[in-house]
């Protein structure tokens, strides 16, 4: 049975939708047979060890970490308050100081930063504490100075071009595209969710009766392998029983239930076209999984109704039913746009900030309740940093395009509570906040340079170090398939996961 | 039999119709026979099933052609193909090679050269194609060694397919059991009823007829598919190119512009009561895109400018701006820049930069016009280099990538963009009292007329551009005025070479395919880069040039990887013309409110989620790498939303309400009659396989579609004295098919 199963995957994956009726037909058979095994059976799946999940928001258009984790101290060795302020106040971008909400972080001494005030209780429309004092309780982690990288590289190696540069630095779509294929020197087909996928679904979720990856915000790069499609789902406002259910099927008569035969058999011919064979196999596994979703399950906490608040808790509901999916590992893909702020960021950002704080919050609550804290984590990507030097003034002031930046991992096995990431040349992982020729951590030595912080921790490292708590084997052949250049980086766990 | 124009003629007909549009009545043109023939692959002596090939390295020592067994891979073969009539000039790049190994998938071999062959073989029209076995995506794994079979497809059309040893023989590859060749032709009813006539001047290719019409219009008609077959392609094209828009029936959307405060009380919508049909009117008209959607669907579904408008929601697919999350606030603002889209459709593409570059919906949209010298903002220059015009990486004149040491060429790093930058500084909107700002208005942003300079806060420090061989402007020195700037900044990108394959790759992946063959991207990159008469970015003779390709047109195309996944926007628009779309129940024509059917499709029209479109051209179907556009919002989601949505529009309606005032239906009056007339179904089969699937459904598809009307049983599924029921059944199926879906 579980062999089929596979079979059904690979081929079905391998050569889209050459799947014959018959195969087709045994295939829901199967299905309905090992979904009502499952249903009666509360034995743990198939497939061996304890759940896990990621949980992958995506920061669209590009967020500024630099007014999200802010040094919140006077040290002189290490940039300050002041410094940030000397930059980013006079254009009227600088949080105030005793606005941050203040987090400890052993790495740099102990000394104090903060995060933006969005990211605690005092949130518009707060409706729980926020994520700040997930820092205390050491369930937070900031891995920091993240972005596309080829392979390590200095600001000296940067201007003099003697180590290749990622692709298209700065652009959005070629560097979204490198955050989500963790491949920065040339263009990639695969996301590295979906190689994740590709390596570990068949092994862990052997008679997984959804795909391993699900996208609750659309199709995107990050959750396509070479043999995996993701699923892509509809948020909250949609019942899992109606989020992939054609209509017009009812009332069950001769006419309809023709109809509906002939739709299903439809999809298994003249699949000699590649578009159409693509288009049917998109829907095949569209039905394969509505029928698995028809019986929902609701979850308890509240979660903010805001896009991020409604996907995250479509996300909660398939971690609910998990045990009658039969998956063991599951890769969920959210997204928050509007972080492209050009304009008008300090509005922007309490927004996204508080929606992000609020949802993730929610989430994380009810992963407690349904006894998987440990067993879920968050994190975030996004397009890139943004300049450390404003643009436009006063209520319009925002920032443009750049390069490294902050990343937050939150859940209950997260060794969280400090930054984590390789050191940049100050010896901390946190970048030195000087603009221009003086800058070690600027890619710009000129006058008008704008401060795009060269990054120091690689998406690949960071990609890897989850993978790897997620269960991918760590045998150098396996990591590379997933992470092709992860041999140019020295270390491929930042440590931030057990 | 078959006539193809030559490439010199096109050019000639081109220039032709450009000096004799008054006279184009009296003269029309003869359009040929538009189909191409089938290639076929030389099999080798003594062999049904192997191809006649043999090693480049042996070809070259003028070795006989014989049957090789088997090659190395990434080894240079020669195959040998006859059955093609070639363009002049038309050579390598319009052949593909695909092979397909025991493992199910496909590949693709580059083609190194095409020539024709030597010797006897020669006379009797054979070419010798020379092919690298190296699969050229790179999306899967090498090919499984062992025979593989292998077919050449040339402008939409395949060959059988026939074995070679890729490494080794042998394997457990089957052998094709129908000829591939016909696979997706279908059961077929073209040129039914149109008989060879000397004097006959219309366009007597029923099947192409409605693939002209589903790439060049909203969907075929009834009446369309009549006028065509009567005055033939060319003269429709040409009035096309002529006709008033938009029409005259249906005005653009003329809100006045507001105050971006929307609740204010004098300037915005807050004069009325909060929740009062007056308020949620105000709001809905001066504020959301509503007004654009439904004078927009309302040209699709009935306008005269059928082509026109298809370009232009091409163009507002590449030129994005959009309303999402309340970045283009206002429809004023909107219709602004569609008119721009409209007015250049068949324009220069040149204009058509200027325009859009001072248009204030998209200096608001990517923030330039409130880019200064002191605050620069890079979002417009790096976004018209990148999306609008050159794209990121050299190109060939056939859109193919330029590579060096294996890796792609930039077309500009940030020192460029930066530049761009400063170009596009000190733009505003157009406030100032006179002449200039005619349309300025107290307590609401001008977004109607074209941005003005402000020289204060124009960077005029020098500027690098671009410097490609003839650069016109590749630096402009210190001082220069801005507006100086802006035209000569915008010469440098236009003539950048990259332009003409970018953007014509890119409208051919609107219009007709989604993975053109380079052949095809270059015969019409040669027609942007110069129509005729020396003129660079003419978009008439591109849009003519693309829809008279030879690799647009024919009665079938039966390459697997030719054609496109339908838009959501052609998915019902292309349904509702097909069907007679009219109000809900009066009688009446349709609203044009129907943008809400788009949305769980990921295409809310004038909505784009970002600037990059609702999808991406470069998007490729996962585990085929095969360029699929429309692909990236195909989903498990919305392949059952769009089901949903036919479900909607077959069997039920968009129902009358305050923003629908007549609401949407379609009309199976005509569909009703022919199940009346014929209990079997088989000539409501016939109607439809002709008006949606212009004559390529196959057996199967019919088969399995009746089985749902009539069934195998003694009883009709369906009883005969509901036809209305056994209609909707049909279309529904049709509709909601992958075959239906993918246009091609």
């Amino acid at each position: 049975m579980k062999k089929s199963r596979r079979e059904f995957l690979m081929k079905s994956g391998c050569a889209l939708g050459m799947t014959a009726l018959a195969t087709q037909m045994e295939h829901f058979g199967l299905m309905s047979a090992l979904a009502q095994k499952v249903q009666d059976d509360s034995s743990a799946p198939e497939g061996g060890d304890a759940y896990k999940a990621i949980v992958l928001i995506f920061w669209a258009g590009g967020n500024d970490g630099n007014n999200m984790v802010v040094p919140n101290h006077s040290s002189a060795t290490i940039s300050n308050y002041a410094a940030y302020n000397a930059v980013r106040g006079t254009q009227g971008l600088a949080l105030a100081q005793a606005s941050l909400l203040p987090i400890s972080v052993p790495k740099m001494g102990g000394l104090s930063y903060g995060l933006h005030p969005s990211l605690g209780p005092g949130a518009t429309g707060a409706i729980n504490p926020g994520i700040h004092e997930l820092w205390a309780q050491q369930k937070m982690a900031i891995v920091t100075n993240v972005g596309s990288l080829v392979r390590p590289m200095t600001k000296t190696q940067y201007q003099n071009g003697s180590i290749p540069k990622p692709y298209q630095l700065f652009s959005h779509s070629d560097q979204v595209t490198q955050n989500q294929t963790s491949v920065a020197n040339t263009a990639s087909f695969t996301g590295w969710g979906g190689r994740l996928s590709d390596r570990m679904n068949t092994v862990n979720n052997p008679s997984g009766l959804v795909p391993m990856v699900t996208s609750i915000a659309g199709a995107q790069l990050f959750t396509a392998g070479q043999i995996t499609l993701p699923l892509a789902i509809a948020d909250s406002n949609t019942s899992l029983a109606n989020v992939l259910n054609p209509v017009g099927f009812t009332p069950v008569n001769a006419a309809n239930t023709a109809r509906r035969n002939a739709f299903n058999q439809l999809r298994t011919v003249d699949l000699g076209s590649n578009y159409v064979a693509a288009a049917s196999h998109v829907t095949d596994l569209a039905m394969q999984a509505n029928a698995q979703l028809q019986i929902s399950q609701e979850v308890s906490p509240t979660f903010p109704n805001t896009s991020i608040g409604r996907q995250l808790k479509q996300v909660a509901r398939l971690i609910k039913k998990r045990t009658d999916l039969n998956v063991n590992r599951q890769v969920f893909y959210c997204q928050m746009g509007g972080f492209d702020t050009h304009e008008s960021q300090l509005t922007n950002h309490v927004n996204l900030f508080g929606q992000y704080s609020q949802a993730v919050r929610a989430f994380y609550d009810e992963m407690g309740v349904l006894g998987v804290q440990n067993d879920v984590t968050t994190f975030t990507m996004s397009d890139f940093g943004r300049t450390f030097a404003p643009a436009s003034t006063g209520a319009l002031v925002g920032t443009d395009h750049a390069w490294g930046n902050h990343m937050f991992v939150i859940g209950g096995s997260v060794l969280g509570g400090d930054f984590y990431g390789m050191n940049t040349s100050n010896g901390t992982p946190f970048p030195t906040l000087t603009v221009g020729a003086s800058g070690p951590d600027d890619t710009d030595s000129s006058s008008g340079a704008r401060g795009r912080w060269i990054p120091t921790t690689s998406v690949d490292q960071y990609a890897a170090t989850i993978a790897r708590w997620f269960g991918l084997p760590q045998d150098l052949p396996t990591v590379t398939s997933v992470f092709p250049n992860i041999g140019n980086f020295s270390s491929t766990n930042l440590g931030f996961l057990p | 039999m078959v006539k193809m124009r030559s490439h010199a003629s096109l050019r000639i007909i081109t220039a032709s119709l450009a000096v004799c549009l008054f006279a184009i009545n009296a003269f029309a043109q003869v359009d040929s026979d538009p189909n191409s023939p089938t290639p076929i692959i030389l099999s080798a002596e003594g062999s049904a099933n192997r191809a006649m090939a043999m090693s480049a390295a042996k070809s070259r020592r003028s070795g006989k052609a014989g049957a090789e067994d088997s090659f190395a891979p990434h080894s240079r073969v020669v195959l040998f193909i006859k059955n093609i009539d070639l363009l002049e000039d038309e050579g390598a790049n319009a052949f593909r090679v695909y092979a397909q190994d025991s493992t199910g998938r496909e590949y693709r071999f580059p083609v190194l050269g095409l020539r024709p062959a030597t010797g006897e073989m020669m006379e009797r029209g054979v070419y010798a194609l020379t092919t690298l076995l190296r699969d050229e995506i790179g999306y899967a794994e090498p090919p499984a060694e062992g025979d593989v079979l292998i077919r050449v497809a040339w402008r939409g059309l395949t060959s059988d397919r026939l074995r070679i040893g890729y490494g080794t023989t042998g394997g457990n590859i089957k052998d094709d059991v129908q000829p591939y060749s016909t696979l997706m032709a279908g059961g077929g009813s073209k040129d039914q009823g149109d008989v060879p006539d000397a004097n006959f001047v219309g366009y007597r290719w029923s099947g192409d007829r409605i693939r002209f019409l589903e790439q060049a219009t909203f969907g075929p008609t009834s009446a369309l598919d009549s006028r065509i077959r009567r005055i033939g392609l060319r003269t429709y094209l040409a009035e096309q190119f002529e006709a008033p828009f938009p029409s005259v029936s249906n005005p653009y959307p003329n809100f006045p512009l507001k105050s971006t405060d929307q609740n204010n009380t004098t300037t915005g919508c807050g004069m009325f009561t909060d929740g009062t049909l007056e308020q949620r009117i105000c709001d809905r008209d001066h504020y959301s895109m509503y007004p654009v959607q439904k004078w927009h669907f309302t040209e699709a579904f009935y306008g005269e400018p059928q082509l026109r408008h298809r370009v232009t929601w091409a163009l507002s697919q590449i030129w994005v701006i959009s309303g999402f999350g309340g970045d283009t606030q206002q429809s004023r603002w909107m219709t602004e820049y569609h008119k721009i889209l409209s007015a250049n459709a068949f324009g220069n593409y040149r204009t058509l930069m200027g325009q859009m570059t001072r248009n204030p919906g998209m200096g608001n949209y990517l923030s330039m016009a409130r880019s200064t010298k002191n605050n620069p903002n890079e979002n417009y220059a790096r976004e018209i280099l990148q999306l609008f015009t050159t794209g990121l990486f050299m190109l060939n004149q056939d859109g193919t990538q330029q590579m060096s040491g294996g890796q792609p060429i930039a077309t500009y790093d940030q020192n460029t963009v930066n530049s761009f930058t400063k170009v596009f500084t000190g733009f505003g909107f157009c406030e100032t009292t006179g002449p200039n700002c005619p349309n300025r208005a107290l307590g609401a942003p001008n977004y109607i007329d074209p941005l003005l300079l402000n020289q204060n806060n124009h960077d005029v420090t020098a500027k690098t551009l671009f410097n490609y061989p003839g650069a016109p402007n590749a630096t402009i020195p210190a001082a220069t005025n801005g507006n100086t700037e802006m035209e000569m900044a915008l010469d440098n990108i236009f003539n950048h070479p990259n332009v003409g394959p970018f953007v014509s790759k890119l409208l051919i992946q609107h219009l007709v395919t989604s993975d053109p063959t380079p052949a095809y991207v270059a015969r019409i990159a040669a027609v942007f880069n110069n129509n005729g008469l020396s003129v660079r970015g003419d978009l008439k003779a591109v849009i003519k040039a693309i829809l008279l390709d030879p690799e647009a047109r024919g009665d079938v195309k039966t390459d697997p990887n030719y054609g496109k996944l339908r838009e959501p926007m052609q998915f019902v628009t292309n349904m509702a013309r097909t069907f007679n779309v009219k109000a809900a129940t009066a009688a009446l024509p349709s609203d044009g409110v129907v943008a809400g059917l788009l949305s769980p499709l990921a295409q809310n029209p004038f909505n784009s989620p970002t600037v990059f479109n609702y999808y991406s051209p470069d998007f490729t179907i996962p585990g085929a790498g095969l360029l699929a556009p429309e692909f990236h919002i195909m989903t498990t989601s919305t392949s059952v939303a769009r089901a949903n949505v036919m479900n909607t529009l077959v069997f039920s309606r968009v129902n009358v309400s305050e923003n629908a005032p007549n609401g949407t239906s379609l009309d199976f009056t005509e569909m009703t009659a022919i199940a009346t007339a014929d209990p079997t179904c088989n000539q409501l089969l016939d109607a439809l396989n002709n008006k949606m699937m212009h004559g390529t459904m196959s057996a199967a598809m019919r088969t399995a579609i009746l089985n749902a009307i009539i069934g195998p049983g003694p009883q009709p599924v369906i009883p005969a004295n509901n036809p209305l029921l056994r209609a909707q059944q049909a279309v529904y199926l049709v509709a909601t098919s992958s075959q239906f879906q993918i246009q091609r």
